[in-house]
């Protein structure tokens, strides 16, 4: 990949490593979910997806989800539980 | 019975500091960190002003391979997508008016989190603190209603009479010790960031010293691009279109403005000419508060850094922050240990002396700093901004396209059509001088009637 490709083509999968979380650390009440949409438009890795009106959560998440917390966070309606990955799994930041 | 005298929960900037400044002073200290080393989990375009000089002498003389230090930053303004190019912008060193001399010698030192959050994990081991990593912290131990230990994953228990909580955005000390369920959208901002590698000496010839740059323009909060010594880091969304209240409401997508930024012509450019190659994608949330958060400690527990909520209200600095932090409660976890009191009142202390301190004087008035973005992305004050600029400055003193005089002329009815934009921003600085007991001149005073005229926010209204 190069830079001299615009900028667009950066490709954030091919870009960032996880180790697999042993153990599921986001859960989805799907009883408070109120279909807003609102964790499709804040996850940065695209991971969330509205599915007969209520979110749902990519199979692989464990495999790609960055640990941001921001769906946790933009959930009003308390629909989404987020922990941490046990410790030693997770996003691998190498340059940070 | 105690395992520990203080248990910091996480080896981020803030535990480090936390752990070094109590392992020093002869305390027996754990450190709990999740990741398997120092800032696996933590963030970058990471950019340490010169405060943190000023504040810990052990940084004096301090080297490492990314450090490039910034003692010129650039300022861009941008024309609207699609086209986003350069219409206007400013590059400057420090003020020679600063308070202290490294203020007045350089802005900021880019460097990796990882080696500089390694170098205080190490100076916390040399101290005599205990560390272990890839352990996951998920439950208190309580004695008395005070915090009195921490469990494991996998239920493994220690004891300390204290525990730091310095574990982040997303601390979990805060939410089992009941500070915190979460936070609000509206106080957390959501950023992505492209980390490069780059050439050394094209980045010495093209870059040098403006290691941070930003840029602005029409519906742009204050995107930002970071230059280490072999390295480049591109964040965004700007810091107001970040926040996640804003990401919800305008439906866009966090990474498609950083992208927009990567793409911009003169980013493009900049990428080419230092041989810049994408190596990481970077997502992470941070704390940006108006006001300091008060609900920062329990008995025996006390939050620090980001987990505390303490970025600054404007580009949301907090690594300085959680190394201030830090280093205080360690100070107080000591003082209350050797009183045998860590009880809630005892460790009121926390936040009174984090409230008499410089990280408590970056708030002020951050309620009305965290609209100078929104100022400076709204289309017509960019434009307005901009023209302003360009005229008074550029079509002035270096164009050769028409006489002197009509350019000269022109600057009277272009400063009043642009007078209230000027007003926007005099309300939002007018009320931190006065927060900030600064001495007004009459004259000054009166422009503050104008610009609550013009719809500045007035003293009353710019306050949480």
């Amino acid at each position: 990949m190069s830079a001299k490709k615009k900028g667009g083509e950066v490709d954030r999968f091919q870009l960032t490593e996880v180790i697999p979380a042993t153990r599921d650390f986001i859960a989805l009440d799907a009883e408070r979910c109120t279909g807003c949409g609102d964790c499709v438009v804040v996850c940065p890795m695209e991971l969330w997806r509205l599915r007969e009106g209520k979110a749902a959560l990519a199979r692989d998440y464990r495999k790609k989800c960055t640990e941001c917390g921001s769906c946790y966070i933009a959930c009003e309606a308390g629909a989404i539980d987020f922990a941490y990955p046990p410790g030693g799994t997770g996003v691998v930041y190498k340059y940070s | 019975m105690k395992d520990y005298d203080l248990i910091v929960v996480g080896a981020g900037a803030g535990g480090s500091t936390a752990a070094m400044t109590a392992a020093e002073a002869g305390m027996k200290v754990l450190v709990l960190e999740r990741s398997r080393y120092p800032a696996e989990k933590n963030v970058g375009g990471f950019a340490l002003s010169s405060k943190a000089w000023r504040d810990f002498p052990f940084m004096d003389g301090l080297e490492l391979p990314s450090m490039r230090v910034g003692r010129r930053c650039i300022a861009h303004f941008l024309s609207p997508p699609p086209e986003m190019e350069e219409r206007f912008s400013i590059a400057s060193g420090p003020s020679r008016r600063m308070g202290y001399p490294e203020a007045r010698d350089f802005f900021t030192v880019t460097m990796l989190r990882r080696e500089f959050e390694g170098f205080l994990a190490e100076k916390a081991r040399a101290a005599g603190a205990e560390q272990r990593f890839a352990t996951l912290v998920d439950g208190l131990v309580r004695e008395s209603g005070n915090v009195a230990g921490v469990r494991l994953e996998g239920g493994e228990e220690y004891r300390a009479p204290v525990v730091i909580g310095a574990d982040g955005v997303m601390s979990a000390t805060a939410r089992l010790a009941g500070l915190r369920e979460k936070w609000r959208p509206d106080e957390v901002i959501s950023a992505c960031a492209v980390d490069y590698s780059a050439s050394r000496e094209r980045l010495d010839d093209v870059v040098h010293e403006a290691s941070f740059q930003a840029y602005f323009g029409p519906g742009m909060g204050g995107n930002y691009l970071m230059c280490y010594a072999d390295g480049v880091h591109i964040g965004g969304p700007g810091v107001t279109n970040s926040l996640i209240s804003r990401l919800s409401r305008t439906r866009i997508k966090p990474a498609r403005e950083l992208l927009d930024t990567i793409a911009a012509p003169p980013t493009q450019r900049l990428l080419r000419a230092v041989d810049a190659v994408p190596r990481e994608f970077q997502v992470h949330c941070v704390p940006w508060m108006d006001h300091m958060c008060t609900n920062i400690y329990t008995g025996g527990l006390m939050l620090v850094g980001d987990a505390a909520g303490l970025p600054e209200p404007l580009w949301a600095e907090g690594v300085w922050q959680a190394m201030y932090s830090g280093r205080l409660a360690a100070q107080v976890a000591l003082e209350a240990v050797d009183e045998g009191d860590t009880s809630t009142a005892s460790l009121a202390r926390y936040l009174e002396r984090l409230q008499d301190s410089p990280v408590a004087q970056e708030f002020i008035d951050g309620a009305s700093l965290r609209q100078l973005f929104e100022v400076l992305g709204d289309p017509q004050a960019s434009e307005g901004l901009t023209e302003l600029a360009v005229d008074l400055s550029v079509n002035m003193f270096m164009s050769a396209q028409e006489p002197k005089a009509e350019c000269v002329a022109r600057a009277v009815p272009i400063l009043m059509e642009n007078l209230p934009v000027l007003m926007r921003l005099l309300g939002i600085y007018l009320p931190m001088i006065l927060e900030a007991g600064g001495e007004l001149p009459p004259q000054f005073a009166a422009l503050g009637g104008l610009a609550a005229m013009f719809g500045g926010p007035t003293e009353e209204e710019a306050r949480p």
